[in-house]
């Protein structure tokens, strides 16, 4: 009879075990095991994997935990390793209790350790659990010392508890009589007979084969932080591997010769029996493969037919409300119950009412939710509000999305205010979620997800470097030589093995973290399914990765943190303060011509998704004219297009230069907006049904399939015969197979294009109409990848002045103030102080107005440095009359300051009161030069992180202009192909991808007149590598190219650093001139 | 006996006559066949391989070994033997047999 391993960790017994669950099974399945146990340390990481690898091997899962336990009654660490139990959950029903005691554990205590208060607290979850008794248990050093009077009270502490226990021998043939020892199994054996306690035979098992023995060296110190020593290494030798039927019926005979049985056959007996009691059905006890949504009670229904109809109810209300029109009230009409019909198919209605609730939960709050990802496909999200885009106006397909003929719980992907999300977070806890962790049998519906963060090249040769002694230079010398050069860094043995045992670590988690987005939503029986911790921010997440969950049915919901939002709603709300209009930005009709004149200009900084260079010079190049091109312009800018070169075609047959190429005309209006190249993944599935006249879902699953290469096999032989037969040419068929083989894999979901379009629009638009609103908003929630003194230039660039750091009215973010006259400022925020903290704003705000320098020391609670700054940069400059040739400057301000730091010190009490009997020194005019404008930007990039009150290229305006520099606004007048000198601040560098495959680094410049865009190729880039990199203010070299009506381009030839270059002239001009 | 007494010896070729599944039987050591009577205990031994990165064998080798703690005797050193004591006189009589 084949043997059963009840004590096996994989590689999530984080940096324990050495091997991944499937390969344990692949294993098991080679050894002709009917059955394997999977029980790693402290959780379980690996079991949804681990069943998965089970199912397909045909292998039954047994699963259980190592856990630790303090027997001590004393409260507080203890300073020694605490012993361990491994427990199994028992067949039917076990798993709900070892999930629910893994939660309350890990959420009522803290931490994964077991204590006797905890086993009495919680004691019923204990039931159906098997424990046993180990190399590691309590009772293992009294066995080895023969105290078997002392084991067996240590033992009765946790009889009580728990279905069963037995007393597992293990031997790893270890040298002498302790744990692990042939000896000591015995003893264990000899201590369960005379004690009537089940005996049972295991190989505790860490490894797959005694191969792996270095790598759980490396692993051991890698988890204690300590070089390689033995003292510190767990192991004395490799047998606590998956070892054969053979090997562990030698071992077994050889144990109960050691405990004084004549042979083995009541310990493998009784091994066998404890397997098959704790035998879990993959889809039964686990629950893969089914679907756990929330119960109609949580919609506020009765049962699932009143859901239906609530769907239909709250989704029919809005149609007249999109919709107007007979013809489109009718379509839309028809699509909403085919799209009704495939949810009660799928049986997903609480899904959708789920999300459309969280969604009305966060704008009730006034935080900004839009959709994204192919959810934006469907109707019914647009119509519960979930996603703002137009389905039906956009040809948006609700089977990209979720079709009957997928049983993959389809995503929604949430975007919301990024500085708002947790509080997103703390709505759904509220609602869904439970806190009531000490009481056994509480329910949740919701939790976060787990990722599992694994061994990549750096990390495994840092930690093999580290336990190998290898020095901490050279570790970081070979970890950051990028792939293929690592090699040339390879000099010693040493440094060989390190990459030799880096490479074996590749692959293995190492670490639990919070997946960045992921929330799970169930029905009540969620705490029954997943284990739960407590996660570094205080929520609890399922112990499982977002591809487990989707495998136990959980719905999870991404609800991403998008700055853009946060910033749109900023500039709303600014609009509504300054101008008192309130506008609905998602109501907003998409044809301004005014917010596609200002796209085509380029002058897209700021703008969501269409600000960086290569996509303002595709912008230049395509000249958006309508929503429809916005998506078209999102979906081409990505490294497939690019690569596959769809952009030329698609440009060259827009601008005329070339026929539009349509296949056919069936496909015509398929392919009419993206000038016949396919561009979407909503087309493809177009072109074969209409071909084909197969049903969408059924187009969809063939897409899908075109991304392998024995998917594409199977869709070729289908698709041929299948267009044949609805009278298409055989060259008419293989031109479109061609197509799409060719651009499947590229294509971009169109849904999700245009779910990112609207913010593009959004941002867009406000930046036309209001720029002063959306412009503060930038700047206060930094949306984008431009630093923020490109958006003050941004400011300046749009005839908006920018008002000072002020005391008495700059506020913790950027407002925009309207002068009597009507000329509109942005107002320097106080969090724009390096140092601030947010205490200090608010204290600073809440005890306005100051009447001076002192009053403001005595009353804010600004710290001195904080206060410093603010002098210097000119924050007390209106309070103290300040003003260029004035009386006193900002020097003597710093002295006067000085002085009141020296001066006696107020009680604090005293100081909110500010009393009458104390005056501060006078500020006295010292006579000193104030100072000039070229010091006071250096402390405004110094303390504020930018220049406010000058560029700082205005001080080499003199030598730019002797040197015939062109300003980047005056670059379009210069004519293609000539050399030009151009300068700036360095604002970007990207390397993205580009159709030849070379490396190309664009660099994006500004001088105070907006930006220019150079271009460095390989050639160019090699030899001014370390300005490109190094030097904050350049001076370039370069030819022009024209990109577009609006567009130009520089190709770099050379690039210095400005200030040298300035040097230089200027000593060579004083030269000359001598 | 202190680990200062301890003799150790690399066998030749067919010094050591082992079976697969017991182990050693008979071994040769200082000369003399020695017949193994009883195994006291056994044990496996690994670990250590990285004090031997010297080559830049990328394999760490592990070195697991097997150990055999046995009593033995020369071969032709165990003879049968007969002692007999006379009840009444309390006299000692061997016989080699």
């Amino acid at each position: 009879m084949s043997f059963i391993h009840l004590h096996t960790a994989s590689a999530f017994s984080l940096k324990y075990g050495t091997t991944q669950p499937s390969d344990l099974v692949a294993r098991a399945s080679q050894l002709e095991a009917p059955a394997l146990a999977l029980t790693d340390r402290d959780g379980l990481l690996g079991a949804i994997r681990f069943t998965k690898a089970c199912l397909d091997y045909g292998i039954a899962p047994i699963i259980g935990v190592n856990l630790a336990i303090n027997l001590e009654s004393t409260r507080g660490a203890p300073q020694k390793k605490l012993p361990r139990l491994t427990i199994l959950a028992g067949s039917d029903g076990g798993w709900r209790n070892l999930v629910r005691l893994m939660s309350s554990l890990n959420l009522s205590t803290g931490a994964p350790v077991l204590t006797l208060d905890f086993l009495e607290r919680f004691s019923e979850y204990t039931d159906n659990l098997y424990v046993l008794h180990g190399l590691d248990a309590p009772i293992a050093p009294a066995i080895a010392a023969h105290r078997a009077d002392s084991a067996l009270d240590t033992f009765n502490k946790t009889r009580q508890f728990f279905k069963a226990h037995a007393i597992e021998c293990v031997s790893h043939l270890a040298k002498g009589d302790g744990p692990g020892s042939m000896t000591h199994a015995g003893r264990s054996l000899i201590f369960a007979r005379d004690h009537d306690i089940d005996a049972v035979i295991t190989n505790a098992v860490r490894m797959r084969g005694p191969e792996d023995g270095p790598v759980a060296d490396i692993l051991d110190c890698a988890r204690q932080l300590v070089p390689l020593h033995p003292r510190h290494i767990g192991r004395t030798n490799a047998e606590a591997y998956l070892k054969s039927t053979p090997a562990m019926q030698a071992l077994a005979d050889e144990i109960a010769r050691a405990g004084g049985e004549r042979n083995a056959r009541a310990l493998l007996s009784t091994t066998r029996a404890w397997a098959e009691q704790t035998l879990l059905s993959p889809t039964r006890d686990i629950g893969l493969g089914s679907i756990h949504l929330p119960e109609p009670h949580v919609v506020g229904v009765e049962n699932a037919q009143q859901m239906r109809s609530l769907l239909r109810q709250r989704s029919e209300a809005k149609i007249n409300w999109r919709y107007s029109g007979a013809q489109a009230v009718k379509s839309a009409r028809e699509r909403l119950d085919d799209e009704l019909a495939t949810v009660a198919t799928l049986g997903y209605e609480s899904y959708f009412l789920t999300v459309a609730d969280i969604a009305d939960m966060a704008r009730e709050r006034g935080i900004r939710v839009s959709a994204r990802g192919s959810g934006a496909g469907s109707l019914i999200t647009h119509l519960l509000g979930i996603s703002g885009v137009d389905p039906l106006a956009h040809g948006l397909l609700m089977e990209r999305f979720c079709s009957p003929l997928r049983r993959a719980l389809p995503d929604i992907d949430i975007d919301v205010e990024s500085h708002r999300r947790l509080e997103i977070y703390d709505l759904v806890f509220k609602k869904y979620g439970d806190s009531r962790w000490d009481i056994p049998g509480n329910q949740s519906r919701c939790a976060t997800v787990a990722s599992f963060d694994t061994y990549r090249t750096r990390q495994s040769i840092r930690d093999a470097g580290a336990a190998l002694g290898l020095p901490a230079a050279e570790i970081s010398l070979i970890a950051r030589s990028p792939y293929g050069l690592r090699e040339k860094n390879v000099k010693t043995p040493l440094a060989a093995m390190v990459i030799a045992m880096a490479r074996r670590l590749e692959g293995l988690p190492r670490h639990i973290s919070m997946h960045p987005c992921a929330v799970v939503l169930s029905d009540g029986g969620l705490l029954d399914r997943v284990p739960l911790q407590l996660n570094a921010s205080g929520y609890p997440m399922v112990e499982f990765d977002k591809d487990d969950v989707e495998d136990i049915g959980l719905l999870k919901l991404d609800i991403l943190g998008v700055r853009m939002q946060s910033s749109i709603s900023y500039a709303i709300s600014e609009i509504s303060r300054v101008h008192n209009e309130e506008i609905d930005i998602d109501a907003i009709a998409l044809d301004d011509p005014h917010t596609y004149e200002l796209i085509q200009s380029t002058k897209t900084i700021g703008i969501f998704q269409i600000e960086s260079p290569g996509q303002r010079e595709l912008v230049g190049k395509l000249e958006p004219r309508t929503f429809t091109d916005l998506i078209i312009d999102i979906s081409l800018f990505r490294p497939g297009p690019v690569k596959s070169d769809m952009i030329s075609p698609f440009l060259k047959s827009r601008h005329g230069w070339s026929a539009r190429k349509i296949i056919h005309p069936d496909l015509y209006e398929i392919l009419r907006d993206t000038e016949g190249v396919v561009v979407f993944h909503e087309q493809v599935i177009s072109i074969i049904a209409t071909m084909t006249h197969c049903s969408l879902a059924h187009a969809d699953e063939m897409r899908r399939a075109l991304g392998n290469r024995e998917g594409q096999q199977r869709v070729c032989d289908w698709f041929y015969p299948a267009a044949a037969k609805h009278g298409y040419s055989l060259d008419v068929i293989k031109e479109v197979w061609e197509v799409l083989r060719a651009f499947a894999s590229f294509g971009f979901c169109k849904a999700h294009a245009a779910a990112f379009a609207l913010p593009t629009y959004q941002s867009a638009w406000l930046k036309t109409h209001y720029p002063a609103a959306f412009l503060a908003g930038l700047l206060t929630h930094d949306p984008g990848m431009y630093p923020k003194r490109l958006i003050l230039d941004e400011v300046r660039q749009m005839g908006i002045s920018i008002a000072p750091l002020d005391v008495n009215s700059s506020e913790d973010t950027y407002r925009v103030e309207i002068a009597d006259d009507g000329t509109q400022s942005i107002r320097i925020a106080l969090s724009t102080i390096n140092g601030i903290s947010s205490e200090e704003i608010t204290n600073i705000i809440a005890a306005r107005p100051y009447k001076d320098l002192a009053d403001f020391y005595y009353r804010s609670g600004a710290s001195q440095p904080i206060i410093e700054s603010m002098i210097l940069t000119g924050a007390f400059d209106r309070l103290h009359a300040i003003t260029k040739g004035g009386a006193i400057n900002r020097r003597d301000l710093l002295l006067h300051f000085s002085d009141l730091v020296r001066g006696p010190t107020m009680p604090s009490a005293l100081r909110s009161q500010m009393t009458l009997g104390f005056d501060a020194p006078a500020i006295e005019a010292s006579g000193l030069a104030d100072l000039d404008s070229s010091e006071k930007v250096a402390h405004e990039v110094k303390r504020l992180g930018m220049d406010i009150t000058h560029h700082m290229l205005e001080f080499y305006s003199h030598f730019l202009n002797s040197i015939g520099a062109i300003k980047s606004s005056d670059l379009l007048s210069v004519r293609s192909a000539s050399t030009v000198l151009v300068a700036g601040v360095r604002v970007s560098i990207q390397t993205p991808p580009i159709r030849s495959g070379n490396r190309v680094i664009f660099l994006t410049l500004d001088d105070g007149h907006g930006c220019s865009d150079a271009t460095f190729f390989s050639d160019v880039a090699s030899e001014y590598l370390s300005t490109i990199y190094t030097s904050e203010l350049v001076l370039l070299r370069g030819i022009t190219r024209r990109t577009g009506a609006r567009g130009i381009s520089i190709r770099a030839t050379g690039i210095w650093d400005l200030r040298s270059a300035y040097e230089k002239w200027n000593t060579q001009r004083s030269t000359l001139a001598i | 006996m202190t680990s200062a007494h301890v003799r150790a010896q690399i066998a030749q070729p067919g010094d050591v006559v082992s079976d697969v599944t017991s182990g050693p039987i008979e071994f040769t050591f200082g000369g003399k066949r020695f017949r193994i009577h009883a195994v006291l205990s056994r044990w496996c031994e690994a670990g250590g391989w990285w004090n031997r990165i010297s080559d830049g064998n990328f394999h760490p080798d592990d070195q697991a070994r097997a150990v055999w703690k046995v009593e033995a005797a020369p071969i032709g050193t165990l003879q049968t033997f007969e002692l007999e004591r006379d009840d009444l006189t309390g006299a000692w009589i061997i016989k080699a047999i």
